[in-house]
């Protein structure tokens, strides 16, 4: 039964699966290798990657400089994530982070009914709101950053499976008591296993306004839709963990702000609708000038402007969208 | 040549300093050189007053002749008493920029002033020797600057292995007897200072403050009305607080840009009245404290620290409870601290309390699912799921159970048909 399970799921998503279970040997657990690396054996300190843009009020550039050369290796991680993210879609969040990656599996791996379905919450307003909160009213009011970080809690709960006392020692105190049920609630119990990146977690905030900036482009990956395919079968705003693809008229509408590139809505489109790819590169192909277009290239649009109809079916766009954006 | 000529020149007058420093012009060691010179004082205790000759010269004070601070020695035979010293007195050296005789006077008065300070009175007197200082409540100055090696003894074997020295090889490089027994000898330490990282300074308050059966016999003076109190729970647990701080893992992880205990509690200057000798420790209530409310901002806001904390909207930064108890273990609470009304204040209580009854629930749910219902397909959420079937795929709901009706609609007329 589980085998049969594992059988179904698309090729793409045992990769990413694999990977994630990589990124968690690699950041977590008793390898840590790349924490190690930094010096320290978790993921705090030097390797710490949402502390130093918070904001204090009469900061200078020397106290930023500061915080960032204190987690030197967690600020080059950091940039990197959003080089990528530019250019090729929130990579490290579905395919590396052992943070968000391990209440992923951990989340499939129950049943759905016991779940919460956080998908449909507005998700940017929350995200963005907790985020300013975290970088300016939090440092204000002395609350440290630290307390709500589930990069210290993840790896915290696995040095306690693995026996390790000092993990205990934190998952036993009232915070940490408070960030496992936030883990379990926010993490094994959302559907999909991805609320807390979506709504809690600065770096997937920034690195979704990333996405965003990068989607304007029309050279970078990114999911894409050619909303002439789209037959509307919701199967992939179904499947997508961060509830980033709604139906709009039948046609789904990727939000760039939430969608995390894992690629699992291209591997369950039949109609090779929706694709992490770049948009057309040819601007205006010869065919085209010659007005003999008769197998139109994909118009692949990473930001859809559809405006919702209250009732009624979609309508079959016969012309290729030209003054469309992408 | 004239290389050659400076030298030799300045071998030389390091070797005449070396010579220098082995003077012995009241014959103390005439004595007090001698092994086993031991006697029973007056409480009848066996007492050791051999000095080791060689670790005394490469001491910080090895070129101070011995009655330059047993100063009311005079004669021999002496007595027991008149060996204490006062760290406080002038000494020998003059201070080239003021001209005057130096002295520890002004760090004394710091530190006497300050809550360790009960401790200083007690001098070096042969009825005060180390290993009882070991145990005193109240630090003497010998209590950290002690006599303690660079070099542990007994990493001394491990050191000559990794840097492949013998001890006639240490000499090809180390010359002079002096220089080397600084190195494996023993002196008077500074703890600020090139050489010095900050978790060693805080080694040296963990060797008291992490021991908290002796933390809990600590009687604290309030300075609003001089009452005196037992330690409370917060205070005993300062030292593992602060361990789960941000400033102290920072510490731990090799970076000196954390903060030690004394960073905070006795920084450099933090008011006119303390001149920064970094011994000024006292109650947080104490208004010359460096962790007083009023003096926060000035000490969290000092150079190469937070300086944005001087700004008057980060009034609650200034504030943050550094020794959170919210951090702690929860294995660690006695069952008085744990029905203590103070602790089940904590927002972080209640914040668990909700949370983790709402995560329970979820738990027994899928526990229940998995036993019971097993071979069950997963079904749709049962929080949210109509939610999002309406907003993210613009569909309304299905009625519920409307299959299940039917069939059982269905069943029921086939029965009464067949009946």
């Amino acid at each position: 039964m589980f085998i049969n399970k594992i059988i179904t799921i698309p090729k793409m998503q045992k990769w990413r699966y694999f990977s994630i279970v990589l990124g968690c040997l690699a950041f977590i657990g008793p390898i840590a290798f790349l924490p190690q690396l930094a010096g320290g054996d978790d993921m705090c300190g030097g390797l710490c990657m949402r502390r130093f843009y918070l904001y204090y009020p009469g900061m200078t550039i020397q106290d930023l400089w500061t915080h960032m050369s204190v987690a030197f290796v967690g600020v080059f991680l950091f940039f990197m994530i959003i080089a990528v993210t530019f250019f090729n879609g929130r990579l490290w969040c579905s395919y590396v982070c052992p943070v968000g990656g391990m209440t992923e599996l951990g989340s499939r791996l129950l049943n759905d009914r016991w779940k919460i379905e956080f998908r449909s919450l507005p998700q940017i307003p929350i995200r963005y709101g907790y985020f300013a909160v975290f970088v300016l009213v939090m440092p204000m009011l002395g609350i440290s950053a630290c307390t709500f970080c589930n990069f210290i809690t993840v790896p915290r709960l696995v040095e306690t499976f693995m026996g390790e006392y000092r993990g205990l020692v934190f998952i036993i105190s009232s915070v940490g008591l408070v960030n496992l049920a936030l883990l379990f609630l926010f993490g094994f119990f959302a559907n999909k296993g991805r609320a807390y990146c979506q709504f809690l977690c600065p770096i997937g905030a920034v690195d979704g306004v990333v996405n965003r900036v990068g989607a304007h482009f029309r050279y970078t990956h990114h999911i894409r839709v050619e909303q002439n395919r789209c037959s509307g079968c919701k199967l992939c705003a179904e499947k997508c963990m961060c509830g980033a693809i709604k139906m709009v008229n039948q046609i789904a509408v990727v939000d760039q702000y939430s969608c995390m590139s894992c690629h699992e809505c291209a591997d369950v489109c039949d109609w090779n609708a929706i694709e992490l790819t770049t948009g057309s590169r040819n601007k205006n192909p010869k065919r085209v000038r010659k007005n003999i277009d008769i197998y139109p290239e994909p118009n692949w649009q990473s930001i859809l402007k559809i405006k919702p109809k209250a009732k009624g079916k979609k309508k079959i766009k016969t012309k290729p969208a030209k003054d469309a954006k992408l | 040549m004239l290389y050659l000529i400076l030298f030799l020149l300045l071998t030389a007058s390091s070797n005449l300093f070396a010579n220098e420093r082995y003077n012995d012009p009241d014959g103390c060691f005439s004595c007090h050189a001698l092994s086993g010179l031991q006697y029973i004082d007056k409480q009848g205790i066996l007492r050791d007053a051999s000095i080791e000759q060689s670790h005394y010269y490469s001491s910080l004070h090895g070129s101070v002749p011995c009655k330059d601070c047993h100063r009311k020695i005079r004669y021999y035979p002496h007595k027991e008493e008149n060996g204490q010293v006062n760290c406080a007195d002038s000494c020998h050296v003059n201070e080239p920029s003021i001209g005057e005789a130096f002295s520890h006077k002004e760090i004394v008065k710091e530190f006497s002033d300050s809550s360790h300070g009960t401790g200083a009175s007690k001098g070096f007197t042969g009825a005060n020797r180390l290993a009882e200082d070991d145990r005193s409540k109240s630090p003497s100055c010998r209590r950290c600057h002690s006599n303690s090696a660079y070099i542990e003894p007994f990493q001394m074997e491990k050191f000559k292995e990794a840097f492949q020295h013998t001890d006639t090889e240490c000499g090809n490089c180390h010359q002079g007897e002096a220089w080397r027994n600084q190195l494996s000898g023993h002196i008077l330490r500074r703890f600020i200072g090139a050489r010095w990282k900050k978790s060693d300074s805080n080694k040296l308050c963990n060797d008291c403050h992490a021991d908290r059966s002796e933390m809990q016999k600590v009687e604290l003076k309030n300075p609003e009305n001089d009452s005196k109190h037992p330690a409370d729970y917060r205070w005993q647990h300062a030292s593992e607080s602060y361990a789960k701080s941000l400033h102290s893992r920072i510490l731990v992880n090799g970076d000196e840009n954390g903060a030690s205990c004394i960073d905070c509690h006795a920084p450099d200057s933090h008011t006119s009245e303390i001149k920064g000798f970094r011994h000024g420790i006292y109650n947080a209530l104490d208004a010359k404290s460096a962790t007083h409310r009023e003096n926060l901002m000035q000490t969290c806001g000092q150079s190469n620290c937070h300086e944005f904390s001087k700004n008057s909207s980060n009034q609650g930064f200034v504030n943050t409870d550094l020794h959170s108890l919210d951090q702690l273990a929860l294995s660690d609470y006695s069952l008085d601290a744990l029905i203590d009304p103070e602790r089940l204040q904590s927002n972080w209580y209640r914040a668990f309390l909700i949370l983790g009854f709402i995560s329970l629930f979820f738990i027994l749910g899928q526990i229940i699912q998995f036993i019971f219902y097993r071979n069950n397909p997963g079904k749709d959420p049962i929080f949210g799921s109509n939610r999002f079937k309406n907003i993210m795929l613009g569909r309304p709901q299905k009625k519920k159970s409307f299959k299940r009706e039917n069939a059982k609609t269905n069943a029921k007329r086939n029965f009464n048909r067949g009946k």
